[in-house]
């Protein structure tokens, strides 16, 4: 097990080098010169050629003729800067974001407890009503009651989280007016403690509820395609043939072993949300979370701040995989995988 | 053009044998006939059984079916239904869903036409009898309505109407001037002289009128009195000047000029830097009577010629050879109506929405009036009868910068379709390729490839994508961006069809089959591609179903946030973007209300079908 633990983090290290070697790439195809940007305000009091000599010293005291491969990693903080120091990612230089006038990793905790937070109780909420309702729907396979579950969660999945919200809103906020349509807390209120707490779980409540909704149909089908698989199997059928209480069967000896499958999907939907999802619900209802931080970082072209938030989510899905097939292999005795 | 040459040598090398998609889809949709069990047993191909079992199912078939038409009508109705990109009309924003800009009360015909003017979007008229009717599109907002006409007009006997951008005028029989609508700007608010007038009777009206938040009237004793909205037009009026002389006005949106008792056009404000209230030499003099559009002034002068100037755009100054004289002019929006002697009509200028197109019915009746204004033309016959042309309304509204919403919708469905299917058609290329090399030869051929996979995989999906379509979509035109969204989508997802297409391959490498093209000398990539792919084709088929929905989610997605197709170009996501706004979302609700529903049931109808095709390509399900 630390054997394969091991070979998995020295693999995860590698990939995540190759991924942002590429996005390090793909970030440079963007136009820009920091240097010219630096010395634009001199343009005037300096002579042409000593502007020009001038340019060039910065370009060099900055590094930037160095070839892509060396910038990247002095940008990762594997080469030493043109002073000598090593000042990278890896030493906890985040780049500076041009946006905020402040270093990204000052600006990215506030946002990220938000993000946090919606996700938390997004899954916490979805995974207490899918799984019950995923298991429900496997021992019920094929009645109506199922079929008519079934046919909500495919309009559930099949819709655009967007669309999701833009529906929600209509009827929570506008129809009926509970929830506020947007924002992170009421205008102008200064509450403190638990009334804080309330307030800003007031204003996500919406949120909430639309990453329930779309969480809801995926999950349900997982859980009980997972549960009518075990609900087959040979084991189940000598629980059965023993006389067991259908309740026993079910509880005990099926849905354990019917989750197995299960946790891998929850923690690739997480990720997907944490990712993906949160962007687009963070966008929608005006939240201060990472998705929004990094959609306007990317309209406003403040690229070191999208970098480093590339580079987080990179590593977030990353380190998600690694957990999963670890996690997969703790609670599940047959996957061997030292072989 | 390559899959096209590959057919055509395919169907030259074998003379007998189809091409092989062709053969496909014919045993897909035409099989042969029914066979008993045991024959069954022995002859049904695997896909025959797939397709049986499908369509043994109500719910695919029902999915199937209306997919195909929705794919239809995005396909064919862009091909009608015409998209200039360019297209906006402040007049015509955020207007609801229907026809209903030309539906005259049938009462207003019956008691005889007295008045007929046009707002925007809106129409008002008053009857012989004095009564006033409002119809169109008369909810200025949520609160304001133009319909609830107020109750002193109603008691009225009411000769003359004027509408104005979102509020109307009208003048009684006594001379008393009333004024409704939107108040927000004073253009309701009538001024001190005229209010008092209103009481004593002063002096007469002889003509009233009303443009953009302002409006004018014109006195027996030759005077303009002016009130409104002095920031958007210039109200600065030349009394002293002009007093005792104005015959007439015309009113554009920002500016107005009046015709004065020598047959003059005049500029009647001190502002003259408009294109408008710039006169030519030949309306300077001889003119008979004005009328104007909503940037163009066109005067009718003594001897029959029609001047028109001012910021013409849609070739409001292109005037006409007139067979007879011309009796009077009236002006739209971007377009003039000209009554002639002989009772016929001319018109010129924009035709967008048919509004110079003079109907062939109108042709054999004997027109005496005629009331035009916005895109509309109403003429009035000597018998009563109202004749209408222009535009009727739009199915389904107009969003917040006048465009369509239909036409925008059949578009961007064809936008979002292409997207989607080209962009599974590039993840199918690569996917099948690399899964099925990887698969096939296995070891460190497989173990490159996968590692390959992993990478692509475990890169966060929308935000990738995002970062690349910002960074590498900045200095291209929209249609090299709508391919390049289409490659980033296909070379993002393809990790998914790839193993699906190892594992199968693993399976089919072992059999019979296979060891026997080996053993005949078959070439490898012939293997791969052409005996063994097919094989697996039908287990992909549900990958690749669910796949296009997938990347029309992905694409509207990505357009929602403004990283996919950019605007004007419709597409479905970006189409959304617009109800990002609770005000859009509640007052304007057919904004976002067709498309979501549109693009929800195809995306519905995918999924359904990629569940059916899974459920009948499952041998468990077949039932024995």
């Amino acid at each position: 097990m630390k054997k394969y633990i091991f070979k998995r983090l020295i693999y995860l290290i590698i990939v995540f080098f190759v991924v942002s070697l590429m996005m390090y790439a793909i970030y440079n195809l963007i136009p820009s010169d920091p240097a010219l940007v630096a010395m634009e305000p001199l343009r005037k009091s300096l002579k042409p050629d000593e502007f020009a000599r001038q340019y060039q010293a910065l370009r060099t005291q900055m590094g930037l003729d160095a070839p892509l491969i060396q910038r990247y990693a002095r940008w990762m903080g594997l080469w030493p800067d043109v002073n000598g120091s090593f000042d990278g990612l890896l030493q906890g230089n985040f780049g500076y974001s041009t946006g905020y006038k402040r270093d990204v990793i000052e600006i990215i905790p506030t946002p990220m407890l938000n993000t946090v937070l919606l996700n938390f109780c997004s899954t916490i909420i979805t995974l207490a009503i899918t799984i019950p309702l995923g298991i429900y729907c496997a021992v019920h396979a094929r009645k109506p009651s199922d079929s008519a579950i079934q046919a909500t969660t495919v309009i559930g999945y099949s819709l655009p989280t967007y669309l999701v919200g833009i529906l929600f809103i209509f009827l929570f906020a506008v129809l009926f007016r509970i929830f506020p349509t947007g924002g992170a807390k009421t205008p102008g209120s200064n509450y403190t403690g638990l009334m804080e707490f309330g307030d800003r779980m007031y204003y996500m409540a919406l949120p909430i509820l639309v990453l329930v909704f779309t969480g809801l149909a995926g999950m349900t089908r997982t859980v009980r395609a997972a549960m009518m698989d075990t609900l087959s199997q040979d084991y189940i059928r000598t629980a059965r043939a023993k006389g067991l209480k259908e309740k026993v069967v079910i509880y005990s000896h099926a849905w354990r072993n019917a989750l197995l499958p299960v946790s891998t999907s929850i923690m690739g939907w997480m990720i997907a949300v944490f990712t993906g999802g949160s962007l687009v619900i963070e966008t929608t209802f005006a939240l201060k979370g990472t998705g929004r931080l990094y959609w306007q970082a990317l309209n406003a072209t403040d690229y070191e701040l999208v970098l480093a938030m590339q580079m987080f989510y990179t590593l977030v899905s990353l380190v998600g995989v690694l957990l999963t097939d670890i996690s997969y292999t703790l609670v599940d005795p047959r996957v061997r995988i030292d072989k | 053009m390559s899959s096209n040459n590959t057919n055509q040598t395919r169907t030259n090398g074998s003379a007998k044998k189809e091409f092989f998609l062709f053969r496909w889809i014919k045993r897909l949709l035409f099989p042969n006939k029914e066979l008993d069990i045991y024959a069954e047993e022995q002859l049904q191909s695997p896909m025959r059984m797939v397709v049986r079992n499908f369509f043994s199912k109500p719910m695919s078939v029902i999915a199937l079916v209306v997919f195909i038409i929705i794919a239809l009508f995005v396909f064919i109705a862009p091909e009608f239904v015409e998209l200039d990109l360019g297209e906006q009309d402040s007049t015509l924003v955020n207007i609801s869903p229907g026809f209903q800009m030309l539906d005259y009360p049938g009462e207003l015909e019956k008691n005889g036409v007295q008045d007929i003017s046009i707002g925007y979007n809106y129409s008002v008229a008053c009857d012989k009898t004095g009564k006033v009717y409002v119809w169109g599109k008369y909810k200025v907002t949520q609160v304001i309505d133009l319909s609830e006409i107020p109750e002193n007009v109603q008691n009225a006997k009411i000769v003359q109407v004027a509408a104005g951008s979102d509020h109307i005028v009208a003048l009684d029989d006594k001379g008393t001037v009333y004024a409704w609508g939107n108040n927000r700007l004073r253009q309701t608010m009538l001024p001190a002289d005229l209010v008092a007038n209103n009481r004593t009777h002063e002096f007469g009206i002889r003509k009233i009128y009303a443009s953009d938040q302002f409006s004018l009237v014109v006195t027996e004793d030759n005077r303009a009195i002016l009130w409104g909205n002095e920031n958007f037009a210039d109200l600065s009026y030349k009394s002293s000047e002009l007093d005792g002389h104005v015959l007439d006005a015309a009113l554009t949106n920002t500016a107005y000029v009046v015709l004065t008792d020598t047959g003059s056009v005049v500029c009647a404000n001190f502002n003259a830097s408009q294109t408008v209230t710039k006169i030519p030499l030949m309306a300077m003099h001889g003119v008979k009577s004005i009328a104007s559009s909503s940037t163009t002034v066109a005067a009718l002068r003594e001897d029959g010629r029609v001047i028109v100037w001012g910021a013409a755009t849609k070739g409001e100054n292109k005037v006409p050879q007139f067979s007879s004289d011309v009796v009077s002019i009236d002006g739209g929006r971007y377009h003039y109506t000209a009554l002639l002697k002989d009772g016929s009509i001319v018109c010129w200028g924009s035709n967008r929405y048919k509004q110079s197109s003079v109907p062939q019915s109108l042709k054999d009746s004997k027109i005496k009036n005629i009331f035009v204004g916005s895109f509309q033309n109403y003429a009035v016959d000597s018998e009563g009868e109202i004749h209408t042309w222009g535009l009727k309304g739009f199915l389904l509204g107009t969003d917040k910068l006048g465009r369509d919403v239909f036409a925008r919708l059949v578009n961007g469905g064809k936008m979002t379709m292409t997207i989607g299917a080209l962009s599974v058609i590039i993840e199918m290329i690569i996917g099948i390729i690399l899964g099925g090399i990887a698969g096939y030869f296995g070891g460190v051929v497989d173990m490159v490839i996968m590692r390959i996979a992993e990478v692509v995989s475990s890169m966060p999906f929308i935000p990738f994508a995002m970062i690349l379509s910002a960074v590498m979509g900045t200095k291209v035109s929209v249609e090299q961006r709508m391919y390049i969204i289409m490659v980033i989508l296909g070379v993002l997802s393809w990790p998914g069809l790839c193993r699906l297409v190892r594992a199968q391959m693993f399976s089919q490498r072992e059999m019979e089959y296979v060891v026997a093209a080996k053993a005949l000398g078959v070439r490898e990539s012939k293997i791969i591609f052409s005996h063994i792919i097919p094989n697996v084709m039908s287990v992909c088929l549900v990958s690749i179903t669910l796949a296009f929905g997938t990347s029309m989610l992905t694409e509207s997605t990505l357009s929602y946030l403004g990283f996919g197709v950019p605007l004007p170009t419709p597409t479905w996501g970006n189409m959304l973007t617009n109800a990002n706004d609770s005000i859009i979302i509640q007052q304007y609700w057919w904004n976002w209300l067709f498309v979501g529903t549109i693009f929800g049931v195809a995306c519905i109808c995918i999924n359904l079908i990629g569940d059916g095709l899974r459920d009948a390509l499952d041998p468990k399900a077949n039932g024995r």
